[in-house]
Formats: C-alpha cells, sequence, structure tokens
C-alpha cells in the first residue's frame, strides 16, 4: 500500500465497513477472538463429552486436536511437494494458458481511480 | 405430445432458436428461460419411463425419470440457469450456442434407460463444451482445448466399446446397476473414471478448466462430473473398490491446491477433492450413502460454481485469477467478497450452510459401514478442504496482502448470479429438509446434534487457528508465480520428449545404416570399374582380337544352322 493515507471515499460503504481488518491491532483481535473461541469448544467438550460411531470420537478434543495437526501437517507435506513439482509459469510454453494475457476485449475491466 | 419429448430437445431447440433471436438482452433472457421450461418439463413429467425409441432394432429408453436421476436433472437446470445468468452480459452465438447445448447433453445423459442413448449423449457433452474453451481465443487455450478433446471423445470411445462387449455378451442393453468382472463392464467403468477424474486419469480437469473462458468455467464446472458421478451411482453403487478410488481422490488433489497459484486452478483441484467424497459413497453403496452421493452432488454444484463465479467476477474485473497478483479487493468488491466467504463456508461444511448438511450423509454412511480408516481420511480431507477453499481462495482474493488492486465491483447480473446461488447455500443449509425430499430414498437422519455440530466446528476452528498461527510466523507457502507439475507431465512433457528422442535415434540409425549400405554398394561399384573397366586389368587382359573370333564364330553357328535346316 502506497504511504500516504487512502481515499477510500469512493468505495461502497460495504468495503469501507470491512476496512477495519487492517491494521495490527485488529488483526491481533481476530486472532485471539478465533484462539477463544477454540477455548470454549474445548470447554464445552470437557462438560460434556461427544458420542458417535467410533471409540476415537470420544477422546476429548478429538476433532481439535485432528483438525490443528492435520492441518499443520497438510501444509508441511505440501511445502514439501512443492520443492518436488515447482516449474517455471512458462514449463508448458505456448500450448498452456499459463503465462497468456487474458484477452482484453473478453474482459469488463473498471477501476476506481485513488 | 411434451410427455414423449426428451428434455434434451428442449435445449438443443431453444440453441437452435438463439440463431434467429438478436444479439443482446432478447438471447440473454432466452437462456434463462430455457432451463426454466425445463425444470418445469421434468417437474411436470412425474416418475417414469417416456419416450422410448428403437434404433438398429435395439428398443431404446430416452427418458428414465426416477429419483435419482430427477435429482441431477433439476440441479443441471439450476446451474443451467445460474451460469446463463452470470453470462447475461455475453454476446457470443459460440458460447451461448455451447452452454445450452451442453448443459442439453448432460441432462439427456443423466435421463437416458440405456447405455447406447448415455453414449450419444455422452460424446454430445465433449463436443459442446469444447468450445467453452476454445472461446478464449488463444493459442494457449486451443491446445488445451485440444487435450480436453482427446480424453473426452476417448472416454466415449471407451464407453462404446464397454457396451459393445457387455451387449454381446448378456444381450443387455438397459444402464442398471452392473458387477464389474468381464472386460465390457470394466471399459464402462474406466469410461466413467475418466469423466469422474479418477487419480492418474484426471488432470484433463485442473488443465481444462482454468484454460476456458470467464463464463465458461462456471458451466463447465456443473456437468461433466457430475454426470460421471450419476453414472457411476446408476452403474456400479456398491463397487468397493470405489471406496478407495475416492479416498484417494479427496486427498492427493488438497495437497496441490494449497501450492497452486492460479486460483481456478486451486478450484479445479477442489472440485476433485470433492468429487472423491461421491465416489466414496458410490461404493458404500447404501441408501443413506447414495442419498449423501446426491445431496452432496446437488449442494457441491452450486457452492462450487459460487466459489467459480466469484473468482470470475475478479478476473473480469482485474484480467487475472493469479493469488500472486491479487490481495486486498474486499475495499472495493465487497459483495463479491461475502458471496464469495459463503461459497467458502460451504464447501468446508460449517454449520448452517449446505456443505455440513450433505457430506456428513457420506461421512455417517461410511462410519455405519465401520470403514474407520476410510472415515479418518475423508475428515482429514474436509480440513484440507477448509485450506484451499475455505481460506486459500476468498483470503488471497480479497484480503492477505493489498495488490493495489481497486476494481469496480462485479457487474449487477453477476452479482444477482452469486446472490441467487449463496442464498441456496444457506437455504439448504438451514432447511436440509427441502433438499432431502428430492432425494433417491428416504432420508431418516437428524444433522444438527450436539455432537456433530460440536465435533465438526472444533475441527474447523482449530484448522482454522493451526492457519492464523502459521501465517502469523511466516510458515505458509507464499504465493509465487510458478506451475506445479502433475501427472499430466508425462503426456504433455515427457511423452514428446521420449518421442523426439526415438525420431531422433531412429533417424541416426537410418542414416547410419543408409550411409552404411551406399558404401558398400560404391566400394564394389569401385571394385568393378576397377578389374572391368575401361582401364581394368581384365579388360586389359582381353586378346585384341577377340571381336573377330566371335563373328567367326557366330557365322560358323549360322552355316551350320542353314545346313541342318
Amino acid at each position: 500500500m502506497s504511504d500516504h493515507k487512502e481515499d477510500a471515499s469512493s468505495y461502497p460503504a460495504l468495503g469501507r465497513w470491512f476496512m477495519w481488518v487492517e491494521g495490527e491491532r485488529n488483526q491481533k483481535r481476530m486472532f485471539w477472538a478465533l484462539a477463544m473461541l477454540c477455548v470454549l469448544l474445548m470447554v464445552i467438550n470437557l462438560f460434556k463429552p461427544m458420542h458417535g460411531y467410533f471409540s476415537v470420537e470420544e477422546i476429548r478434543w478429538f476433532y481439535g486436536a485432528y483438525g490443528f495437526v492435520g492441518f499443520t501437517g497438510l501444509i508441511f507435506v505440501a511445502k514439501g511437494l512443492r520443492r518436488i513439482v515447482k516449474r517455471p509459469e512458462g514449463y508448458y510454453g505456448q500450448n498452456a494458458i499459463d503465462t497468456e494475457v487474458y484477452p482484453e476485449d473478453q474482459l469488463g475491466r473498471k477501476d476506481h481511480h485513488v | 405430445m411434451f410427455d414423449q419429448l426428451p428434455t434434451a430437445y428442449i435445449f438443443f431447440a431453444a440453441a437452435a432458436v438463439l440463431f434467429v433471436l438478436p444479439k443482446g438482452t432478447a438471447r440473454s433472457a432466452w437462456m434463462l428461460i430455457t432451463p426454466i421450461l425445463a425444470a418445469w418439463h421434468i417437474w411436470s413429467l412425474g416418475l417414469g419411463n417416456f419416450a422410448p425409441y428403437t434404433f438398429m432394432g435395439l428398443e431404446l429408453e430416452a427418458m428414465r425419470v426416477d429419483k435419482l436421476s430427477r435429482v441431477f436433472i433439476l440441479v443441471f437446470c439450476l446451474a443451467s440457469f445460474l451460469g446463463n445468468m452470470f453470462s447475461w452480459h455475453l454476446r457470443d452465438t459460440t458460447q451461448q450456442v455451447a452452454a445450452l447445448a451442453y448443459a442439453g447433453s448432460a441432462i439427456g445423459a443423466a435421463l437416458a434407460g440405456d447405455l447406447l442413448t448415455l453414449f450419444f449423449y455422452w460424446e454430445g457433452t465433449a463436443l459442446a463444451s469444447v468450445f467453452l474453451i476454445w472461446a478464449r481465443g488463444t493459442q494457449g487455450a486451443f491446445a488445451t482445448g485440444m487435450r480436453y478433446l482427446i480424453i473426452q471423445i476417448g472416454s466415449g470411445v471407451v464407453l462404446i466399446a464397454g457396451v459393445a462387449l457387455f451387449y454381446q455378451e448378456t444381450g443387455v442393453i438397459e444402464f442398471d446397476r452392473m458387477t464389474l468382472g468381464s472386460l465390457g463392464t470394466w471399459l464402462i467403468f474406466l469410461s466413467f473414471g475418466i469423466k469422474c477424474a479418477f487419480p492418474l486419469m484426471h488432470n484433463w480437469l485442473q488443465d481444462s478448466y482454468p484454460a476456458a473462458t470467464i463464463t465458461g468455467t462456471v458451466v463447465l464446472s456443473a456437468f461433466t462430473t457430475k454426470l460421471a458421478v450419476y453414472a457411476l451411482a446408476r452403474g456400479f453403487a456398491g463397487t468397493e473398490i470405489l471406496i478407495y478410488i475416492g479416498v484417494v481422490m479427496t486427498l492427493f488433489p488438497i495437497f496441490f491446491a494449497e501450492i497452486e497459484n492460479d486460483l481456478r486452478r486451486v478450484l479445479a483441484y477442489s472440485l476433485n477433492n470433492q468429487l472423491g467424497f461421491m465416489v466414496v459413497g458410490v461404493g458404500i453403496g447404501t441408501e443413506m450413502a447414495l442419498n449423501g452421493t446426491a445431496s452432496h452432488a446437488f449442494a457441491h454444484i452450486l457452492y462450487k460454481a459460487l466459489l467459480f463465479m466469484s473468482v470470475g467476477a475478479v478476473m473480469f474485473r482485474t484480467g487475472t485469477s493469479k493469488a500472486s497478483e491479487l490481495g486486498g479487493l474486499y475495499r472495493t468488491m465487497p459483495l463479491t467478497a461475502v458471496f464469495c466467504l459463503i461459497g467458502a463456508a460451504s464447501i468446508s461444511a460449517f454449520p448452517f450452510f449446505s456443505g455440513f448438511v450433505t457430506k456428513s450423509l457420506t461421512l455417517s454412511a461410511v462410519a455405519k459401514e465401520h470403514y474407520q480408516y476410510v472415515w479418518l481420511a475423508l475428515v482429514f480431507a474436509s480440513a484440507g478442504v477448509l485450506s484451499h477453499s475455505g481460506i486459500k481462495i476468498p483470503f488471497f482474493t480479497f484480503f492477505a496482502h493489498d495488490s493495489g488492486k481497486r476494481p469496480a465491483e462485479a457487474p449487477r447480473h453477476m452479482l444477482i448470479a452469486m446472490g441467487i446461488t449463496s442464498f441456496l447455500c444457506i437455504f439448504i443449509g438451514v432447511f436440509p429438509n427441502t433438499l432431502y425430499a428430492l432425494l433417491p430414498y428416504e432420508v431418516a437422519y437428524e444433522n444438527y446434534t450436539f455432537d456433530h455440530v460440536l465435533g465438526q466446528m472444533q475441527l474447523l476452528c482449530f484448522a482454522l487457528l493451526a492457519f492464523a498461527v502459521l501465517y502469523r510466523i511466516g510458515q505458509h507457502p507464499p504465493e509465487i508465480r510458478a506451475i506445479n507439475l502433475d501427472s499430466d507431465v508425462t503426456y504433455r512433457k515427457w511423452a514428446p520428449s521420449v518421442l523426439g528422442l526415438l525420431v531422433m535415434f531412429t533417424a541416426i540409425f537410418w542414416m547410419k545404416f543408409i550411409g552404411l549400405v551406399r558404401g558398400k554398394i560404391e566400394r564394389m561399384i569401385g571394385f568393378l570399374h576397377h578389374s572391368h573397366g575401361p582401364d581394368g586389368a581384365r579388360a586389359a587382359s582381353w586378346p585384341s582380337g577377340a571381336m573377330v573370333l566371335n563373328i567367326a564364330l557366330l557365322l560358323g553357328f549360322a552355316l551350320i544352322v542353314i545346313y541342318v535346316s
């Protein structure tokens, strides 16, 4: 983003309202709100255990742990995969759309002037 | 007689009428009326078999309306309507005709009561849909379209071969449940598998969908693969191998989707992963599982179209769908961002969104049959869905780092299309019984139980937390301009390279061989010339009066002949 303060007056009202997600303070708030939600879900589970089709579902916080560990594992495996399969954009040459510009006459470009 | 008119013909007739309508509002409106007419037609018919016909002495069934086919037809009509609404601005006859013919073919195939009718429409979907890719009009799109067409037509060729063998063996041409065993059934299975993007046969999907036009991809995403899911549900329900094929399908695309830069390709991988859930449902084959497959297909067509629409709208305004070039667009495209988030929440199966009430049917059916590892894999894959479709798509398009782009909000017709689709995603999530009523079998299932909601919320919130932590500490893979190799490298790069080497080696060998033979012949000629030529040793050794002697002998011989005769 540019240094000077952004003139958002021409943006849609909803977009201006969403702009509270900018700034370190609000982002930290969102992060902690999510963390608190997770804690809340854990607490609920603490007092009311779950029942399911498998015994593994009855382990406390199974879903939370599986989600957290699974997601983290997924990211690191994907990063490893990228080392193996990553190639430059033009790898397939002209017979692929990867480096092509989308035909301008099929677009409806319209920008806000800021 | 309307009840003897195949529903597909409504689309074909509408496509023909397009040519006489002036380009503009009238055509766009006609494109919307057609799927409504078709949906009304199929609904008013009720259940039963219609429009029988005879072809080459075979009694065929063009229209089999039962609860399994009807739910697919209805969602196909809905998808066609929404896609055409999104394409309202289009003034391209090719794409409009292709969109109608494609939807018509898919509907015709899903209604086919016999394998031959299925084959005709199966190929119809391939032929009609490729124009949605070619319409982009670039060399890359043309080449991609050719690859797509070869694979799609190939699937049809495999199908007709299988049908011929199957018919020869059993004398049955009706399209009903089959048992894998003979070559014929395996070929039919393989042909369905190609269109359903089974592992290692999947790459046509990720290759071609991002190459289509902005509106074309929205249309493409609905039909071909879900038609294949329908065909599998009809023909191979309860085939155990499908469970494992489906599990692999849910798993491997999530890793590729995570590192892919082109967001429309991310969605194509995501589509592949979603098909996996449906294929597992078909493999389980119980009533509950088939309900899961059908309802998941229904919900999936909607939220996947919604996601393709939102990324398409961004592309329409900015010219790109690459995550590395986007970000921060929520400021000026807030409605598109909200619709994208609704699509993301639906596919991630948050409570009160459509994915929650449909995917759970399949998962519960898997659990009921005691496939614990399959179930664990599917739950993990659900976290994976959140990762690429739930987070990556909206986050890197509308939030994340600011790209500095300030595109205007999507055009009104796109907003309407996305708005209706969003509404449906939430409606299904809140009132699942309206969708359940359309399913092939009766649903006795309660979605919103304490265990189910808490379990799902834990899974998703902790996965989100993992993302937030990884993103903050800089461990989330960055969006970079690059492509990733997938199995299509075998036929796009390696096979041509190997073929090139083969050609080169053959050429070298041939040249050497020819050179060798030529050398031998030349040496022989040289030798003969040397010995028998004018200056050759043999020529020189002939006696000088040889000619006189020869003539004398000839004359003597003539004298004897004359004397004897």
